[in-house]
């Protein structure tokens, strides 16, 4: 026997190849297999896990990918990162980059066609300094969609700048505002109510017709609540320098609104009707236009109508006014010449089209363009309406266009069928008439016989004086001892007794006609007065009728020296002494008075020329501030001061000539009255000079 | 050389310990000698060998699939995969470095694999090694295998320096929790082995 525990290999070998009774394959399994069974299924488990959360592939179109590197670039919602860009690429043409996002599952159904994409990078502009962040991590794809799911969309358009308005996720409205153009505005600008920030505009496009410029305004939540249809919104661009009565004015809005423009509105007047979303809103040049818009015709329509005018339309510009009957009812859009006819008849107009507002016209709201023509052409067949040029201010000479209403101008109507618009039939520029008007006011007023009526009644006063100090004078009263008595007698004659009253009564005319020009009442005052004053001189005539040589006599010496020949006036002087002589003893001599009488209508006479010369009237209307006519009324005032001096002077001398006639005659009382009365006068002129020369403009203007 | 040239225990109708070599009447279940199990030849072993096998070639894709490590630094955040990093180090012109990492992390492990797999097709089939081949080859299995955790070894001790918070933060990835483990199951597999089978008719 062999020791068990080391068996001979011989007798064991057949032993040991017997191997137990096969087990079912499964019994034979090692429990390692779990291993790898759980290696792949965890394997799988993560591979199935990394595909299914994987997400939706979203495929966004940029114009170019800076700063966007696929497998990096996070897009974020609300600032979160719901992706990263996985591929990058280009579109079938080359003309876009295509940037393909991983988005994740669950946010996934919410990106529909509403949604807005763009990248976000470093920006410093004039409004801070937004998206800092990316300056170390890179830019990221922002985007923005709203919080209701409408399917799921996979191909959308990025934008190229980041928008500006409020998303979906912000509370607000959008409107649509219209410009004329866009040079002011850009995307982002500002939108101010009352200079608070309550909103900002999107970028500027332009509309479909091309006529305007179109941007969305978003207008934030609570301040939506200001806006009304009666809101008007202004291009609050840049700065206003604005020349007023108070001076010059800067007006600076917000520095961002001077580089990027900006935008207000203000809701002028109470009771417009709320506002939808995407209405639309004009946007006016400035702050007054658009206020005063609010007073304008809700009917905007307009008519638009051309006018052909034969003279020079110097001073018409783009936008200036038609008015009818003073009111503005539109304006003009264009200006242009054209050549009328062949040959030799060949000529130049010049044509301006007007575009009307229909609403002004006075057809109500719901006119149409073809009622206004209607009206229109009413109007010039029965009214004679007919547009003419007009200046619209005399000091920069810019023109309006006027529709007047002339009864008497040649039948005409609008032609509907001229090009481009139905034609108006015009008038004589009133431009011309009224270069004439005031030509000729201001050379009436230049031509007025001022300066001569002053030297006239000058030269009078010292042919008085010099006549009253003639030694023949003073020869006079001691020659007319008995004159006097006779003249005592006249006196005491009820006609004689009137005179001094009448010449008073001339004489406090006279002061009262200067009084009222020294108070700076109208011309009109002074005409009255010198009506009155020639009512009074009348009834003087008349109370002196009785003596009608010595008058004539008088007269004519007055004629000679209205016509300030010195000489002529000295001989004259000489003949009145004589004649003075020769009526002295005669019956003739009670006629002396009236050469105070004359003298006095010699005054007349002046003012009464001032009356004839006075289109004044006229001329005050026409031109209140013709400096010419001013200066040469000063000019002519300056010797008002003289004329007083020398009308003292007369009284002076007169004063002498009456002392010789007797102390306390009732006659030289009488006549002592008048010279102060004269005097008075007098004083008035100088004092009517002083104002004069103080303030020229005051006469004309009338204060 | 012959097979039978080779005495083996089994040939010689004992029972060879693994562990500390001493023999044994067939039928003994323990070695007495430090009490490890016995068996002739251990007739679950290739299939241990071929579990390890597949689950570690299950964990090497997602380890060469998944990034190896994921950096952030200020103004970058990138995950690099271990032929990635292979890549982008040739591409630095570090061909040493590269070729390290390519060697360690890329052929070892493959290698392993391929070694592995022919050893235990071929055990019964000495047409391509003989014997003594095949066992050399098994010693060399073994013995590289534990160097192919150099890779991970990298990763996480510069995962656990490099962490400045927000200037710069190194983390592992997927794939070297993935390449760990397909590194220790490839070892397991390779231990899986029962050389003696080599020398079995």
């Amino acid at each position: 026997m062999t020791d068990p525990e080391i068996p001979s290999p011989q007798g064991e070998v057949p032993q040991m190849q017997v191997t137990p009774a096969r087990k079912r394959w499964w019994h034979q399994l090692s429990p390692v297999w779990l291993v790898p069974i759980v290696a792949l299924a965890a394997a799988l488990g993560v591979a199935w896990q990394s595909y299914a959360g994987r997400g939706e592939l979203v495929t966004i179109s940029f114009q170019n990918a800076s700063g966007i590197e696929a497998g990096q670039t996070p897009l974020k919602f609300r600032d979160v990162t719901i992706g990263v860009v996985e591929q990058v690429n280009f579109g079938a043409d080359l003309s876009e980059v295509l940037v393909n996002v991983r988005v994740s599952r669950d946010v996934a159904p919410f990106i529909d066609d509403g949604a807005e994409f763009w990248v976000v990078r470093p920006e410093v502009s004039v409004r801070g300094v937004t998206g800092l962040d990316t300056v170390l991590s890179g830019a990221f794809i922002a985007g923005r969609w709203d919080s209701e799911s409408s399917g799921a969309h996979s191909r959308f358009t990025g934008l190229e700048v980041p928008p500006m308005l409020g998303g979906p996720d912000q509370t607000g409205m959008v409107v649509v505002l219209r410009l004329r153009d866009g040079n002011q505005i850009s995307a982002g600008a500002p939108i101010l109510y009352r200079g608070i920030e309550v909103g900002a505009v999107g970028a500027p496009r332009l509309s479909d017709d091309g006529e305007s410029v179109l941007i969305d305004a978003f207008i934030e939540a609570p301040y939506t609540e200001r806006l009304t249809s009666a809101s008007r919104f202004w291009d609050a661009s840049g700065f206003d320098v604005s020349i007023g009565a108070s001076g010059v004015e800067l007006d600076v809005k917000s520095l961002a609104s001077l580089i990027e423009g900006g935008i207000s509105f203000d809701t002028v007047v109470s009771g417009g009707d709320p506002v939808d979303p995407g209405d639309s809103f004009e946007v006016y040049p400035d702050e007054n236009t658009a206020r005063d818009s609010v007073f304008t015709s809700a009917n905007d329509a307009t008519l638009p109508v051309s006018v052909v005018f034969d003279g020079s339309v110097s001073g018409l510009t783009v936008g200036a006014e038609v008015r009818f009957r003073g009111l503005k009812v539109g304006e003009v859009t264009d200006l242009g010449a054209y050549v009328e006819g062949e040959g030799t008849a060949r000529r130049v107009r010049l044509r301006a089209n007007l575009e009307l507002r229909i609403g002004k016209l006075g057809l109500g709201d719901e006119a149409t363009p073809e009622q206004a023509i209607d009206l229109l052409g009413t109007f010039v067949q029965n009214n004679g309406l007919r547009a003419r040029l007009t200046t619209a201010s005399i000091l920069t000479g810019g023109l309006l266009v006027d529709l007047v209403e002339l009864p008497d101008a040649r039948p005409a109507e609008i032609r509907m069928d001229a090009e481009p618009y139905p034609e108006l039939p015009t008038s004589e520029a009133a431009l011309s008439d009224f270069a004439a008007t005031s030509q000729g006011v201001f050379e009436r007023i230049n031509a007025l016989p001022v300066e001569d009526l002053m030297e006239a009644a000058i030269d009078a006063l010292d042919s008085f004086r010099a006549l009253a100090a003639d030694p023949a004078t003073r020869r006079v009263p001691e020659a007319a001892v008995g004159l006097l008595d006779d003249t005592r007698a006249l006196v005491t004659s009820e006609d004689v007794a009137a005179i001094p009253a009448e010449v008073r009564a001339i004489a406090a005319s006279a002061r009262e006609i200067l009084d009222k020009i020294e108070e700076g009442q109208a011309v009109e005052n002074l005409i009255a007065a010198i009506g009155r004053a020639d009512r009074a001189l009348t009834s003087l005539e008349t109370a002196s009728e009785d003596f009608p040589a010595i008058t004539s006599e008088v007269r004519s010496i007055a004629e000679k020296v209205d016509g300030l020949a010195m000489e002529e006036l000295l001989a004259s002087a000489d003949r009145l002494i004589d004649s003075a002589d020769a009526l002295i003893g005669t019956e003739e001599a009670r006629a002396l008075p009236a050469a105070f009488t004359g003298a006095l209508e010699e005054m007349t006479v002046f003012l009464a020329q001032i009356r004839a010369g006075g289109a004044i009237e006229r001329a005050n209307s026409a031109i209140s501030a013709a400096e010419a006519a001013a200066n040469s009324i000063n000019e002519a005032a300056q010797s008002l001061p003289d004329l007083s001096e020398r009308m003292s002077g007369l009284v002076v001398s007169a004063d002498g000539v009456i002392a010789g006639y007797g102390e306390r005659s009732r006659f030289n009382t009488e006549l002592m009255s008048v010279l102060r009365d004269i005097q008075s006068a007098a004083d008035a002129v100088t004092a009517l000079a002083r104002t004069i020369e103080r303030n020229p403009n005051s006469l004309i203007l009338g204060r | 050389m012959t097979p039978a040239a080779v005495p083996t225990a089994r040939t010689a109708g004992l029972i060879g310990c693994t562990r500390c070599g001493r023999v044994f009447a067939p039928g003994t279940e323990l070695c007495t000698r430090c009490g490890a199990p016995l068996s002739s030849r251990d007739p679950r072993a290739l299939q241990r060998v071929w579990a390890w096998w597949f689950a570690g070639l299950v964990v090497y894709i997602p380890a060469n699939i998944y990034p190896m490590l994921i950096t952030r630094t200020l103004t970058y955040s990138g995950e690099g995969t271990i032929l990635g990093g292979v890549v982008e180090l040739l591409g630095h012109g570090d061909y040493f470095v590269a070729f390290v990492i390519f060697f360690a992390s890329i052929l070892i492990p493959v290698g392993k694999f391929m070694a592995i797999a022919f050893l235990a097709l071929s055990i019964r089939n000495h047409r391509f090694l003989d014997e003594h081949a095949q066992h050399r080859l098994h010693a060399v299995v073994e013995f590289i295998g534990r160097w192919s955790m150099i890779d991970v070894f990298v990763v996480a001790i510069l995962a656990s320096l490099v962490r400045f918070d927000a200037v710069a933060t190194i983390n592992p990835g997927i794939a070297a929790i993935s390449f760990a483990l397909s590194v220790a199951f490839t070892m397991l597999s390779a231990q899986s082995f029962d050389p003696r089978a080599i020398w079995d008719e």
